[in-house]
């Protein structure tokens, strides 16, 4: 990979827009140029100097919470009220000086994250100076709203991922306290922007792998506490259509890249693992539905709405990314977006039935995921791909290995089963590696 | 277009600067316009990462003499008003709750919590008294070597005589001013202690 420096390609990036107004490259071959130097070219500065900056940053950010924390006895309320100001205005000139000096990522993110730091240690500071009570998701609220606009003009990811932090702890705090959060929603409204126009213009840069993979974990983690739970078991609709509708745009937008090059699609298979996983015990199906709505202090009388519409609304999206993606051809989008159908299917019947479709629900996920380690193996052998084919067998080895100790067969049918996956795993690796060295290609 | 972000940060730097100002503001009036309460209080000490070491005050008049059925149109946290008097000894009390604020008189913005209930008859009935809220004052920063110490020094007082906090409250806002054990305040008991 070539190298080329950050301050080129910004530079590049100011002109090409110039140069497609003047008609003299056509849209196409900028966003050619923009994808190039994206995935093609690598920044001269190394990946470390951006990591050792954000962590000097983050240790000086933090070291001075600790030093006010101390509080100070010797210095009288309006001195220490006037001093909480001292870490913002730091950041604050840091921010203004990246943004005028253009300096580079690693200027760029630790002045940010320094700046973000300060922000929550001033507020904290007076809320020290004036003994304010405890008020969690006020001072989270808050410190995320200072935040959200430096993750626009600084363009930081680490800046990005602190303003996720918040809110996904905000949501936490409010739900505890408020007994609702539904607020998490708009906070997440300027997040996915941001992110929808990064992978408009760099889809496949660092950064913006890495802010899509904070967006998809502060949706899984906080859909789950955003919830009320009045309805037993939604979750099951809502979650599964968040795993299959991400994995299935990650296969629409990145194509066959797996791994961390398309982290939708990873985020989607592995939370689609994981769930499956957890379908396959039939307790997990039992008083689910709408014979079993919790009420109480904690769950809101409009929670059903609430609970409905976050559900209604992300199978909207795994709808859309289901018909956009669809290919006949491909047995594993058909896979991927058979899940929730599946998964509603057997809420329904949990719904409807009762505790005596627990076992038939159960009954269908331990099938399910037995293909679903399957396919992966198929498409691993067929497509010479070690990822695919190991996690695959990670999914049959822990459904066999799971079931085995959920039966108690005796401990020589255990042994015996457990060498045998070890064999299918080793041989398996063993003949991959030579396929693919005798494709010539680097493990 | 490097001006325009630049405008951007300078406008989003003032906003930020303006809500701490505007915090240290709204508690500043608070202690210059507010009218002093003492509350007898039950301090224990924990601390918080962000803003360090605190006395944690629990207080005797935490809850509203009401009936049974005035509890049942409030919902748990909902924001409501408690009145507030003195005693012949001079500490604060609660004597009614209001959901709209008073336009005139003594009051205290609060949340109400949950039933102030007691057991009588040996245990066989279950009697509501009234409610209880959240007071929000209960943190009393210090620095962190003096905390425990003020906290040992407080629950003592407490147990021997009074301790109580000075309490300035400002059309529903309460700013804590100082706590006093045995009539000292804890910062001046706990440098006593260290000398």
């Amino acid at each position: 990979m070539r190298k080329v420096s950050s301050k080129h390609i910004q530079w590049l990036e100011k002109e090409l827009p110039i140069l497609e107004s003047e008609e003299i490259v056509t849209r196409d071959v900028a966003r050619h140029i923009r994808s190039y130097y994206a995935e093609q070219t690598a920044s001269g500065l190394h990946w470390a100097i951006i990591a050792f900056a954000v962590l000097g940053s983050l240790l000086i950010g933090s070291g001075i919470i600790l030093l006010f924390a101390h509080n100070w006895d010797e210095l009288g309320q309006s001195t220490r009220a006037l001093l909480s100001f001292a870490p913002l205005i730091i950041g604050a000139f840091l921010s203004v000086m990246a943004l005028m000096k253009n300096g580079g990522a690693a200027f760029r993110e630790s002045a940010g994250i320094f700046h973000s730091i300060a922000i929550g240690s001033s507020i904290a500071l007076i809320g020290q100076t004036y003994h304010l009570p405890s008020n969690t998701p006020g001072f989270l609220l808050t410190w995320a709203l200072l935040v959200l606009p430096l993750t626009f003009l600084l363009s930081s990811t680490g800046v990005f991922l602190l303003y996720l932090t918040l809110i996904c702890g905000w949501s936490g705090a409010a739900q505890s306290e408020y007994g609702q959060a539904i607020g998490f929603w708009l906070l997440m409204l300027p997040a996915l922007g941001k992110t929808a126009a990064m992978i408009r213009v760099r889809r496949d840069a660092p950064d913006t792998l890495v802010s899509l993979t904070g967006l998809l974990l502060t949706a899984a983690l906080s859909t789950g506490i955003v919830f009320e739970r009045t309805v037993p078991g939604l979750w099951i609709m809502a979650y599964s259509a968040l795993f299959s509708g991400a994995a299935l745009w990650g296969l629409h937008s990145y194509g066959d890249k797996d791994g961390w090059k398309n982290p939708a699609k990873t985020f989607g298979i592995i939370g689609i693992g994981v769930l499956t996983y957890l379908f396959t015990w039939s307790d997990l199906w039992r008083d689910i539905g709408w014979h079993h709505i919790r009420s109480g202090w904690h769950h809101k009388t409009w929670g059903i709405w609430l609970d409905g519409g976050i559900t209604f609304g992300l199978l909207l999206g795994w709808i859309l990314a289901a018909v956009k993606s669809f290919r006949k051809d491909s047995i594993e989008t058909i896979t991927l977006a058979l899940f929730p159908i599946i998964g509603t299917i057997c809420f329904m019947l949990g719904s409807n039935i009762g505790n005596d479709a627990n076992v038939i629900s159960a009954v269908i996920f331990n099938g399910f995921m037995f293909f679903f380690g399957l396919m992966y193996i198929v498409l691993g052998c067929r497509n010479v791909r070690l990822r695919q084919l190991n996690g695959g067998m990670a999914v049959l080895s822990l459904l066999l290995v799971t079931r085995l100790f959920d039966q108690d067969f005796g401990f020589m049918a255990r042994g015996i089963v457990f060498i045998v996956l070890g064999i299918c795993f080793l041989l398996a690796n063993l003949f991959m590696a030579r396929r693919r060295k005798s494709k010539g290609e680097t493990l | 277009m490097k001006k325009f972000f630049l405008i951007a940060l300078l406008i989003v730097i003032a906003i930020q600067l303006a809500v701490p100002f505007q915090m240290i503001r709204s508690q500043e009036t608070v202690l210059r316009k507010g009218k002093l309460f003492r509350f007898t209080t039950r301090p224990i000490d924990p601390a918080d990462p962000f803003q360090g070491r605190y006395v944690r005050l629990s207080f005797a008049a935490d809850s509203i003499p009401c009936d049974a059925l005035e509890i049942d149109v409030l919902e748990r946290k909902e924001p409501i008003y408690a009145i507030l008097s003195r005693d012949p000894d001079g500490y604060a009390f609660f004597t009614h709750w209001t959901k709209e604020r008073p336009e005139e008189g003594d009051y205290l913005k609060t949340r109400y919590l949950y039933p102030d209930t007691e057991w009588i008859d040996d245990g066989k009935t279950l009697v509501t008294n009234g409610i209880t809220i959240d007071l929000p004052f209960e943190r009393f920063y210090m620095e962190e070597s003096k905390a425990p110490q003020a906290e040992e020094l407080a629950r003592d007082a407490t147990r021997i005589s009074n301790c109580w906090a000075n309490v300035r409250i400002y059309r529903g806002k309460a700013v804590i001013e100082d706590v006093f054990a045995e009539g000292i305040s804890l910062k001046e008991l706990a440098a006593k202690k260290d000398e």
